[in-house]
């Protein structure tokens, strides 16, 4: 069973065409036997066994034809091709590079072709050239929570940031670079801020210690790096908000690299863009060394991907998929969030 | 015996005004404040041009919309201190100026800068104040961190693994 299940996958991945021959190998000895163990495991606690996407980061260009919309197009191709099939796919922020309307229609129609349900949430790129109006009128409210299989989702806007452009006299396509520079001092820390404290409050007030939950945001829930905005000023709050459940799993993207922690009881894992790889930033810390290999410039594929996630009521694997073999040995196995 | 003095003399004169000409040129006066201060400017301003440049300002380096800045933020992984070194896209041992061409040319598809040019200054002079302090260690395969904390202002920087610093 387990061998044909393999078989099948790496069928289904040798047709998307994305990944060398050395991942595939990790995906046999690793991903697909974590895959496998979801299928067969028992429920628990009301929890079915499922696995879902993440795609994010794709920075999308108003110039046609840019790559970019390919590598978007690649990561869609890739996650339709998973097997067994996800239940939904994630996008976690920055269809958009600079928040025009027509790059994210453009990522929305190139996301359509996903065979699965599809569920976003905005990152600063997608946001403040109109303040998230096309935004909304897209892909609809960027605050929300859903069960499934026994599994509580909430998505959140950790990208809002307090009003740096009305006093300094700035116009919205000067706003909107403020957000666009990374390292860029102005815009200040972002955050979820009251309202969707508020909302978190309530959505998970009746809610059992033992229901797993999930949470996604554009930037991480810890401090990891503030000065390029790898963090979410109010992410402590919601630690404490999140307090009462036995485990939180929090998945986020923005940092176009592989990264995880984990305190308390909530475990974080970033995501891969499908632009192009950051850096690691220049600061040591003690959680697991899971960094990726340093990027090859000279590959377009080095370094980004989408990702799967497998959950079931222990918790959930992600297994990063990368378009090229980027992956540390460390890494290739999964991370257990 | 009086021409011969006065050709001595002469000689004598001429040397002298030579050595004073020598040492006029070397003992120049040290640096004011005011001039130091000046100079500073100056790198400043060609290190704040090439900030911009590195984020985009000049529309010929890029015809996809990439800037130096999309990959390298605060110019991390950019290492100048590592150069010149193989450089494996060139295929030489190559000064950072080519490497920057390269990334121009390819992952930007833009035209390449003249190497001795004011915007290739620049540039490399953004690169180089962000990590000056660092130990220069040409062909260091393994990338060094910038210290943007040293360049950079603003909201705090300094990572505790958890919470927000204040």
């Amino acid at each position: 069973m387990s061998d044909e299940t393999d078989v099948t996958r790496r069928r289904f991945l040798g047709l998307a065409g994305n990944a060398g021959l050395a991942t595939f190998a990790a995906r046999a000895i690793g991903v697909n036997t974590g895959l496998i163990e979801v299928l067969s495991a028992a429920t628990k606690n009301g929890v079915q066994p499922f696995s879902f996407a993440i795609i994010t980061d794709s920075h999308l260009f108003s110039i046609d034809n840019h790559k970019f919309d390919k590598a978007l197009a690649d990561a869609v191709a890739q996650v339709n091709a998973l097997t067994p099939a996800v239940d939904f796919v994630m996008y976690t922020g920055d269809i958009a590079q600079n928040g025009r309307e027509d790059q994210l229609v453009k990522g929305k129609k190139i996301l359509s072709a996903l065979k699965a349900p599809l569920k976003v949430i905005p990152g600063e790129h997608d946001w403040y050239l109109d303040m998230g109006k096309a935004w909304n009128g897209l892909f609809g409210k960027e605050t929300w929570s859903y069960d499934h299989k026994g599994v509580h989702f909430i998505g959140l806007n950790s990208i809002l940031v307090r009003d740096f452009w009305t006093g300094a006299g700035m116009t919205p396509v000067e706003r909107m670079s403020t957000m666009e520079m990374l390292e860029s001092p102005i815009a200040g820390p972002w955050g979820v801020r009251d309202a969707q404290l508020e909302f978190l409050k309530k959505d998970v007030q009746k809610l059992s210690a033992s229901t797993p939950v999930v949470i996604f945001t554009h930037s991480p829930l810890w401090d990891y790096y503030p000065r390029w905005n790898f963090q979410t000023e109010d992410a402590p709050q919601i630690r404490e908000i999140l307090a009462k459940f036995d485990h939180v799993t929090s998945l986020h993207g923005h940092v176009h690299q592989t990264i995880y922690n984990k305190f308390g009881n909530m475990s974080s894992a970033g995501a891969l863009s499908t632009s192009w790889p950051w850096p690691y930033p220049p600061v040591k810390l003690d959680y697991p060394g899971s960094q990726m290999n340093q990027s090859d410039p000279a590959n377009t594929k080095d370094g980004m991907g989408s990702q799967s996630v497998s959950v079931d009521a222990g918790g959930a694997t992600v297994a990063y998929e990368p378009f090229a073999n980027s992956l540390t040995p460390f890494l290739k196995d999964g991370l257990k969030v | 015996m009086k021409s011969k003095n006065g050709k001595v003399y002469l000689a004598v004169g001429a040397v002298s005004i030579g050595l004073l000409g020598a040492v006029s040129l070397r003992a120049r006066p040290p640096f004011t404040e005011a001039q130091l201060a000046e100079q500073q400017q100056e790198l400043l301003d060609v290190v704040n041009h090439g900030r911009d440049l590195w984020h985009g300002s000049n529309p010929e380096m890029s015809t996809n919309g990439l800037a130096c800045g999309n990959c390298h933020p605060d110019a991390a992984a950019s290492n100048p201190q590592t150069f010149p070194k193989w450089v494996s896209e060139i295929g030489d041992v190559a000064p950072m100026r080519e490497m920057i061409n390269w990334c121009i040319v390819h992952p930007q598809n833009g035209k390449a800068l003249d190497v001795s040019g004011k915007d290739m200054v620049a540039l490399e002079a953004y690169a180089f104040y962000l990590y000056r302090g660092q130990k220069i260690e040409p062909g260091l395969a393994m990338p060094t961190p910038p210290d943007p904390v040293k360049s950079g202002v603003g909201f705090p920087h300094k990572p505790s693994g958890v919470g927000v610093d204040k």
